[in-house]
């Protein structure tokens, strides 16, 4: 499971994805909706239409399991970035949900976030906008592995030497 | 003890390495201090009163005496000379300036420690019996399982930002040694009818504001999903702790609001990760793992290589009183014929609670190379212990203990107090704990008064955190502020969950706070009060349970003078 890309810094001013006003809601291409929209849009949303969903983190994913499979990202919140729920929510997506599409971080996301962030599962990262990339860059790169095992490397420290 | 490994020792460089890059980026002005604190005091630094204080992880106790060398050569330095044991088993610096605390981490990194996870909302540094390896009552080895739950939570990425710290112990014998019952997550090893090993587990223990004892989460969990059960405890605790009040935080307050549900919850987290999860049983532990760390746990090479020694030291029927005192309190069975392990006091008169000087430390780290393997332990109430010393030796022992002044024969007596640094250091405390932990002392320094108290355990706590752990001290102290000025709580009956002291309880208060230069007075009357009721041989804590609080509160009422007229207001 180590083939995974690195982290991706998200471009807010390239990023295809937005919001939708809740008064426009309707179908759109990389609409970025919140989970009260989707409930709403989802008899009507076209499978073929990439569609995103914001889940707070105070949200069980579990409860998430049959519409996972019909969204292209879910974007996660850091309302703070010491409230660490998210990334709980991350790693049960990925390794117990098995969600193969975009997992974001999203709110006060700082660079020193980033190995936890990518060890959790995200692929992305929309960084707040004062980060600087260098050292996002550098905070990826000051560990060659790690004790236990996580979303990336399942496999702990223990069973890796042993082989 | 445990060698660190290649991996190990790249490991906590690179820790140095990336907090280097965050300090810089911090005096560089791109790191504000918010968002720097949380980064560092996942470091071990924690700012306080006069300058940052660094918490050192020793962990489960274990020190050698090359890194105790180390911290005197920090003490020294880059601190003002000495440090503070503390209950956690781990050492604090108090003097160190920020800007060298990235040099200090690289000094650290030289001999395999750090401050890993000592603060901060993480799985902080487990804490072990002091005893584990040697005590004759052990029916497993903690060590090995505390260096694989060290590992474990070691920058767990799933877990590095709960609601609030968390503190594991881990015992494995009869007796408890490790207050496990106060823990976020108590562990418990034994064996079963079939003799298979595995854990009790408790979860919800802890301090402050809302004194709890850990609630039975499991009677055996078997040791290859023990990692497995605590994910399930602290990824349930993650999700649902609450984040809304700094105060209602802890794992005890969830585990306290939900009772059975929250039992219920880790179950079925435990099973779905077992059944459902990708790699979800990666992390049961295989034998040759568990056989792995246990070999850096085996008896030391030159103690098994010894002839059989005789299990007696040498006559004492002519050796001065003070020797024998200090056989008696200072120096304790061991599992191994002819092996004793020695409590070095930190419980002095004119120092601090569990406080060594840069000299004292290299003294001791000499007394580990000479009689104990050049092993030491940090005791959970903040002593030096040399494990591995020959009872033939033991005379020599206290002779050069006693020049280098740990040798008073107090342990477990009241002058064997805890204490936290109080508000001499720390910025959180309410009131300081060192001139009363000092007070006391000079009370009660005669040794023939201590002999006749007997066993009792006097803890101090400058405010509610409870560092001192007041809560579980058969007499109490809690430091609290009123309009501005130093008060003085009493409890009386808490125990940490030992043998001596019953099931781990909180101590009642027993009246309103008292004035600084009262409380000596206090533990005084206390203390005259147990020794007018005590049946025959009967301790403090026995009787303190069978008379109640009444006839201690009214000895300490008596002894009012600042507090006579004052409100009532505990």
């Amino acid at each position: 499971m180590s083939t995974r890309a690195p982290i991706r810094f998200v471009d807010a001013a390239q990023d295809p994805w937005r919001a939708l006003p809740d008064a426009a809601a309707q179908p759109l291409a990389h609409a970025l909706l919140s989970l009260d929209q989707w409930q709403q849009l989802r008899p009507e949303w076209p499978s073929a239409l990439a569609v995103g969903v914001v889940v707070a983190n105070t949200v069980d994913v579990e409860t998430l399991a049959d519409d996972l499979p019909r969204w292209s990202l879910v974007a996660l919140q850091f309302p703070k970035w010491t409230d660490g729920r998210a990334y709980s929510q991350a790693r049960l997506l990925r390794a117990r949900l098995r969600y193969g599409g975009e997992v974001r971080a999203t709110g006060e996301v700082l660079v020193d976030m980033l190995p936890l962030l990518q060890r959790n599962g995200f692929d992305a990262a929309l960084l707040r906008a004062d980060q600087d990339l260098d050292a996002a860059r550098r905070a990826l790169k000051f560990f060659a592995g790690h004790y236990q095992g996580d979303v990336v490397q399942s496999r702990p420290l223990f069973s890796r030497i042993e082989a | 003890m445990y060698a660190y490994t290649d991996f190990d020792r790249q490991f906590v460089h690179a820790r140095a390495a990336q907090f280097r890059d965050q300090l810089q980026r911090h005096l560089a002005g791109q790191l504000g201090e918010e968002e720097f604190r949380a980064l560092r005091l996942q470091n071990g630094w924690y700012v306080q009163r006069h300058a940052p204080m660094l918490r050192i992880a020793v962990p489960y106790g274990e020190l050698a005496s090359r890194q105790l060398r180390q911290l005197a050569r920090i003490a020294r330095e880059f601190d003002r000379g000495y440090g503070h044991f503390t209950t956690r088993q781990n050492l604090q610096f108090n003097w160190i300036p920020l800007h060298q605390a990235a040099d200090v981490m690289e000094l650290l990194a030289e001999v395999d420690m750090h401050g890993i996870q000592t603060s901060g909302n993480c799985v902080r540094n487990i804490t072990s019996d002091a005893l584990a390896g040697i005590a004759p009552d052990e029916v497993v080895d903690p060590r090995p399982y505390c260096e694989i739950l060290r590992q474990w939570s070691t920058l767990h990425p799933e877990f590095a930002f709960l609601p609030r710290k968390f503190k594991i112990a881990v015992i494995g014998a009869a007796e408890d040694r490790a207050a496990i019952g106060w823990h976020d997550i108590g562990l418990h090893l034994l064996k079963n009818d079939a003799g298979e090993v595995g854990f009790r587990v408790l979860a919800g223990g802890g301090m402050g504001r809302t004194p709890v004892i850990g609630a039975l989460m499991s009677p055996f969990v078997p040791w290859q999903q023990i990692l497995v059960f605590i994910e399930a405890i602290v990824r349930v605790y993650n999700r649902y702790g609450r984040r809304d009040n700094l105060h209602k935080a802890r794992i005890k307050i969830l585990i306290k609001a939900e009772g059975e549900r929250f039992v219920e919850a880790v179950q079925r987290e435990f099973r779905t990760i077992l059944e459902k999860d990708a790699g979800g049983t990666e992390h049961l532990i295989p034998q040759s793992e568990l056989d792995r760390v246990a070999r850096h746990f085996e008896v030391p090479a030159a103690v098994r290589a010894q002839a059989p020694l005789p299990t007696e030291s040498a006559p004492i029927a002519d050796a001065p009183l003070a020797y024998r005192r200090w056989l008696e309190r200072n120096v304790h069975a061991h599992r191994l014929p002819g092996h004793r392990a020695v409590t070095l006091s930190l419980k002095r008169a004119g120092q601090p609670p569990g406080d060594a000087t840069a000299d004292q430390m290299d003294a001791a780290a000499a007394l580990a190379d000479r009689f104990s393997q050049g092993e030491l332990r940090v005791t959970h109430d903040q002593n030096l212990l040399l494990p591995w010393v020959r009872a033939s030796d033991l005379r020599a022992l206290w002779e050069m203990a006693r020049q280098s002044g740990f040798a008073t024969p107090n342990i477990g007596l009241l002058t064997d107090m805890i204490a936290c640094p109080g508000g001499d250091f720390c910025g959180l405390a309410n009131a300081r704990s060192i001139p009363v932990a000092a007070a006391i002392q000079e009370r009660f320094d005669d040794l023939d008064v201590l002999y006749d108290i007997g066993d009792i355990d006097l803890h101090i706590s400058g405010c509610i955190n409870s560092c001192g752990h007041h809560h579980s001290g058969h007499i109490g102290i809690l430091g609290v502020d009123k309009d501005g000025a130093e008060w003085y709580q009493v409890t009386v009956g808490g125990s940490d969950g030992s043998t001596l002291s019953g099931s781990a309880l909180p101590g009642k208060v027993i009246g309103p706070s008292f004035a600084a230069d009262e409380v000596p007075d206090v533990i005084e009357a206390l203390i005259d009060t147990y020794r007018a009721h005590r049946v025959e041989h009967e301790r403090f804590i026995d009787t303190a349970r069978r008379i109640g609080v009444p006839a201690f509160r009214t000895a300490a009422d008596a002894t009012r003078r600042a507090t006579a007229h004052a409100e009532v207001t505990a």
